[in-house]
């Protein structure tokens, strides 16, 4: 089978999202003064952050200091949530991803995302688990089709331990391959940025390491955001580290600057455990 | 709360600081019988074998804590420079030693500094680095450890003072050849300073810097 071209493959007939791209400062992604609030409080505090195209991010910080919240706001999940509200401004190549022209829809397919617990669609085949996305924007069943399943489930490093169960169950495989098959879904509809919330928090050490070797691949294509409460974790795979604490960005920079040096007292003392 | 970690640090510093006292106290044996012309060739290498099984033991401790409990920031950066310390105090003991040894062969119970105003200073000047870096380090004392860049640099140009002092002598005596090598250990003595110094100030700033 041949393999195409990611750069090169068009979806089938979906339309691209109707903002202007790119911004040549080496940001995929920018927050600018943002806050959020489910109901009446306040989980994200003036967060001012950057994220570098083709790189790997780390957020970590407390249970409950806003990692979630704040990827969640990055592709606008957030707003789904009832009660929920957010001000600021969040910019994709520059654009302000909240503005009113721009379809949430079509932003959540440039920002796609990988959750914590591996949730491939359960009534579907490995193969139509990939390929649901690609049929919701309008292509049709054949050699394409099969073509970007497989290129997705290669890119994913899952292709040569499933090619041979591809109308099996999505969730007949093990949670690490569960886990693989939810992001050979989500770079199936050629996202932009990935990003991932404690993608490895329900695996074993072996399926980590091989999620792990995944997301460091895939920054050559995309530009990936990890949330992560394992600091070990954060450290081997990102590039850039944020760590935020009660809803507020303390400490931003180069993850080996943050765990060898961090420059905040207070990110000192949670990566090295004196929290508390 | 006291984490695992701490346990392991406290020993792992117990140990460096012991490392530390046994380096002092080869160097500076060595060198007091050296100015006096008397023999320590059996203490100083007994002090040295020392120093080479401790290094040994905090190389093992500081693994066992990255194993264990994968450290990073100040505990991370504290390990490592345990483990650099260490090796540097090894090395004092076995140039204490390479003192007492050269002297012994060469000299026997000659005092052969005494004929030099330079090697008087050269070994003051890098007795006074050896404690100072052990007391930066059991202080944790960067301005202390970046004050041996100073000295170091009066070391070397001591040693090259000698050096030309030496090289007009006529003729060569055991006094002449034992004094040669025992500044150039002195003057390699006083670099290790200068590293551990720069351990230290790695420790408590996170500045990898060049005291030399």
């Amino acid at each position: 089978m041949r393999i195409l071209n990611r750069r090169k493959n068009t979806i089938g007939k979906a339309e691209k999202a109707p903002i202007e791209k790119p911004v040549l400062t080496g940001e995929k992604m920018q927050s600018i003064s943002l806050n959020a609030w489910f109901g009446a409080k306040q989980a994200l505090k003036d967060i001012s952050l950057s994220v570098k195209a083709n790189s790997v991010t780390a957020i970590i910080g407390p249970s409950g200091c806003g990692k979630s919240t704040l990827i969640r706001c990055f592709n606008r999940m957030h707003e789904l949530v009832r009660s929920a509200k957010m001000s600021g401004k969040v910019l994709l190549d520059g654009k302000d991803i909240y503005d009113s022209d721009v379809d949430p829809v079509l932003i959540r397919r440039r920002v796609g995302m990988v959750f914590q617990k591996p949730n491939p669609f359960p009534t579907m085949s490995i193969y139509d688990n990939v390929a649901a996305g690609l049929r919701l924007t309008g292509m049709k069943k054949g050699k394409n089709l099969d073509e970007i399943v497989q290129r997705c489930l290669e890119h994913a490093t899952l292709w040569e331990e499933i090619k041979d169960d591809l109308k099996k169950s999505g969730t007949s495989i093990s949670g690490g391959q569960q886990q693989r098959l939810c992001i050979a879904r989500a770079i199936a509809l050629e996202p932009e940025v990935i990003l991932m919330d404690e993608p490895c928090s329900a695996l074993d050490p072996i399926a980590t390491a091989k999620i792990e070797e995944l997301i460091v691949s895939l920054k050559r294509d995309y530009t990936v955001v990890i949330v992560t409460h394992n600091m070990q974790q954060a450290a081997r795979v990102s590039d850039f580290t944020a760590f935020l604490y009660l809803g507020q960005l303390i400490e931003y920079g180069d993850t080996e600057m943050i765990f060898e040096n961090p420059k905040n007292e207070l990110t000192e003392k949670y990566i090295t455990g004196k929290f508390g | 709360m006291t984490r695992l970690l701490d346990v392991g640090l406290e020993q792992l510093t117990v140990m460096v600081y012991k490392s530390g006292e046994v380096a002092e106290n080869a160097i500076n044996t060595s060198l007091r019988c050296f100015m006096r012309g008397k023999d320590a060739t059996d203490a100083v290498r007994e002090l040295s074998d020392v120093l080479g099984t401790m290094s040994v033991e905090i190389e093992n401790k500081a693994f066992e804590l990255i194993v264990k409990y994968q450290p990073v920031a100040s505990d991370l950066r504290i390990i490592n420079s345990y483990m650099k310390i260490a090796y540097d105090f090894e090395r004092y003991g076995r140039y204490a030693w390479d003192i007492s040894f050269t002297q012994q062969k060469l000299a026997k119970v000659d005092k052969c500094a005494v004929s030099s105003e330079l090697m008087q200073k050269l070994v003051e000047k890098v007795s006074e680095m050896v404690g100072k870096s052990v007391a930066a380090l059991k202080q944790h004392d960067a301005e202390l450890a970046k004050s041996l860049a100073v000295t170091e640099t009066e070391v070397d140009e001591l040693f090259l003072a000698y050096l030309n002092q030496l090289s007009k002598v006529r003729g060569r005596s055991k006094c002449v050849m034992c004094n040669l090598l025992v500044s150039r250990y002195l003057e390699r003595i006083a670099d290790h300073t200068t590293y551990v110094g720069e351990a230290i100030v790695y420790i408590v700033t996170g500045e990898k810097l060049s005291l030399r």
